[in-house]
């Protein structure tokens, strides 16, 4: 029951971590998707419920704070979510490359859902955002998330004792 | 029962996927029209991302301050050399605008608006893929409201397009769904100056027949009624005659350093004169 309490708080606080790692390292030329990673993460860690909703307060939260089309980003983490937990049995997440590769592949694909619907909706140009804003961006999600899985599973086996 | 109870996780996948789809059609179909729910998020986030910008603007200033000084005297010396050379513009742009006061009274035109500044200070900056927006720490209690122009001296820099009740969402005119009416300053030709992110703005619908130079400046038309005339944009950096279009590629490069806004103004009420 508590961590369906503190999901909100959480994100809202993950939400602000990431503008600020954005704002303060990549002087907001990259954007660092931090709340993508977790997601991702959140695909082999935990089951469909609590997953599902970590991913739609996830992406609820960044929709309100982004500035984005409310519900754009809901919709796309959890789908992200669901490829992420439907992959996990599959994946050896235990190799770096396996975490990174895939994780540049969620991340290439949410850059290409977001900038598909905004060609459908506005008339973006496809081909220049993709290579501008959605490669690095997914460049930068499959270099971080080694580092973030790694943690993340130091943090488990400090507090529940699973195995890494 | 027993369907629901076998079958709950996907109904409740699939019920999330419905909420996030209807939540956007919705949003697409009747515009930025903020829900309460999305209001308390950033009623949430404003005092934290206050607390952490002001944490970090503190190092990055003790940084910069005392323990970088390599290169500042060479930079004041270059600074101070800049302040002489504008301060002689400023008296020849002084002399003209007497000039163009004078013009005025003679030829009746009035000014017919009063302009009301409300300053707030910048507490977050969210950069997603495509979309370029500003937190500030002002709201409806503060008399704004969605639609008004923020500027930044020498100029505009977006509009309020999120507003609670102690904090606002700034759109920059560098985000791809933003476009503004401009006109080049120079040749008084109009056109539609749209964001392109990191890349600046693109002014758009001039026609290849144009005098249209790198070094212009482009300035808010005034039109639509939403951006008050003559505040300064951007400067063209490259102009585009491309065969097979009917207009020109002109690429903007702002006045403003989008990176590093701290404090702005938000133009909060243009009332007529009586």
């Amino acid at each position: 029951m508590i961590y369906y309490l503190l999901l909100p708080f959480l994100s809202i606080i993950l939400v602000i971590l990431q503008s600020t790692i954005t704002d303060v390292v990549f002087s907001g030329r990259l954007v660092f998707d931090l709340s993508l990673i977790v997601v991702i993460y959140a695909g082999f860690r935990l089951d469909l419920v609590r997953g599902s909703l970590l991913a739609f307060v996830m992406g609820f939260v960044f929709d309100c704070v982004a500035g984005s089309v409310l519900g754009l980003f809901t919709f796309i983490y959890v789908i992200i979510f669901l490829f992420s937990f439907s992959a996990s049995g599959r994946l050896a997440a235990e190799k770096i490359y396996i975490i990174a590769l895939f994780s540049f592949l969620c991340a290439f694909l949410e850059g290409l859902m977001v900038i598909l619907f905004y060609h459908l909706a506005f008339k973006f140009d496809v081909l220049v955002n993709m290579c501008f804003v959605s490669i690095p961006k997914a460049l930068i999600v499959g270099l971080f998330s080694p580092v973030f899985f790694y943690m993340m599973r130091r943090v488990e086996v400090f507090f529940y004792e699973k195995t890494a | 029962m027993f369907f629901l109870r076998k079958y709950k996780t996907v109904i409740l996948i699939i019920v999330l996927l419905l909420i996030a789809l209807i939540m956007l059609s919705f949003n697409l179909k009747y515009g930025a029209g903020r829900s309460f729910l999305s209001n308390i998020v950033l009623e949430m986030v404003a005092p934290v991302q206050k607390g952490v910008s002001a944490s970090v603007r503190n190092i990055k200033d003790a940084w910069l301050r005392y323990i970088v000084l390599v290169g500042i005297e060479e930079e004041n010396k270059k600074l101070n050399k800049k302040i002489n050379e504008l301060k002689a513009v400023v008296i020849q742009y002084q002399e003209g605008y007497l000039e163009a006061q004078r013009l005025r009274k003679l030829l009746s035109l009035t000014d017919d608006y009063n302009y009301h500044f409300i300053n707030a200070r910048v507490i977050g900056r969210e950069q997603a893929a495509l979309s370029k927006t500003i937190l500030i720490d002002k709201g409806t209690i503060h008399g704004l409201k969605v639609g008004m122009p923020v500027i930044v001296p020498p100029g505009l820099i977006g509009r309020l397009v999120d507003v609670s009740w102690h904090a606002s969402k700034v759109l920059l005119l560098i985000d791809e769904n933003s476009n503004i009416d401009a006109i080049v300053q120079r040749t008084r030709m109009q056109g539609i100056v749209s964001g392109a992110g990191s890349r600046g703005f693109i002014l758009k619908y001039i026609s290849k027949t144009q005098d249209v130079q790198e070094g212009d400046v482009i300035v808010s038309s005034g039109m639509g009624g939403v951006f008050p005339k003559g505040l300064l944009i951007g400067r063209v950096s490259h102009v585009d005659r491309l065969e097979a279009s009917l207009f020109l590629k002109i690429n903007v490069v702002p006045f403003v350093d989008f990176s590093k806004l701290e404090e702005v103004s938000v133009l909060a009420s243009s009332e007529k004169k009586n």
